[in-house]
């Protein structure tokens, strides 16, 4: 699957507790990404951080460890990535998306 | 017929589920209240924990004011405040605090649970001496 040189990066900001149909939302996120043919999707976990609650999670305290922040990172043209964020919506009970344009090099794509 | 060995071991899984679901929710809520950067919450539960254990087992013990049964001494020292305080949490935080080059913070860790927790021993076992002469 070819990626357009000018692409949009699509960022997925969540919680490792977040969840969607008895699985973990960045897993439901990505099999539905892959389900709409996206071009691939990433997932990411982080050391630290906080959310809206500005509560601290972190993986050097055991106890703030049990919900770590999950970046999922999806690149595609335009146009999948709009259609992908109207089907994603209504699985984001929490969270923030952001959008970015990028510029592609893709390398080995069939 | 029920057997003593099955009364003691029920009588630690008892204590180990209230003292475990303690420990969460005071290192928690110490976490949160003084730093979330530093293991405060561990160093709170482990000296809570051993002064208490110190001041039961020396209610309890011979020339104590109190009789507690083997399973309650069990249910409290073994189970509850076993659950409560924890060395292997203190273990793992201290080698993440070594991992992120924050050795001064670890060894501060180190001697804090140490000096502290013998310092809540010596507590409890004090106050409860106050008690056993009463």
């Amino acid at each position: 699957m070819t990626v357009p040189r000018d692409a949009y990066l699509l960022r997925i900001f969540l919680g490792e507790n977040d969840r969607y149909g008895g699985r973990p939302l960045y897993e439901a996120i990505v099999l539905k990404a892959r389900e709409m043919h996206l071009a691939g999707a990433t997932v990411l976990r982080g050391l630290e951080g906080f959310g809206h609650s500005s509560r601290l999670h972190t993986a050097k305290l055991l106890r703030l460890s049990e919900d770590l922040p999950i970046v999922v990172e999806i690149v595609d043209s335009v146009e999948k990535i709009e259609g992908f964020l109207a089907a994603a919506e209504e699985m984001m009970a929490s969270g923030l998306v952001t959008l970015e344009k990028v510029t592609v090099l893709q390398y080995g794509a069939p | 017929m029920k057997s003593p060995a099955l009364t003691l071991y029920l009588a630690v899984a008892l204590g180990a589920a209230f003292g475990g679901a303690g420990r969460f929710w005071m290192s928690g809520a110490v976490t949160r209240l003084v730093g979330e950067t530093f293991p405060w919450g561990t160093l709170a539960v482990n000296v809570l924990g051993s002064g208490v254990l110190a001041f039961f087992a020396t209610v309890t013990g011979p020339g104590g004011r109190a009789f507690a049964p083997g399973p309650v001494r069990v249910f409290v020292g073994v189970g509850l405040c076993g659950a409560f305080t924890t060395f292997s949490t203190f273990s793992l935080e201290t080698l993440n605090l070594v991992r992120e080059g924050e050795t001064a913070r670890a060894v501060g860790n180190i001697g804090a649970n140490l000096f502290l927790c013998l310092a809540g021993a010596w507590l409890g076992f004090t106050l409860a001496g106050v008690i056993n002469q009463r």
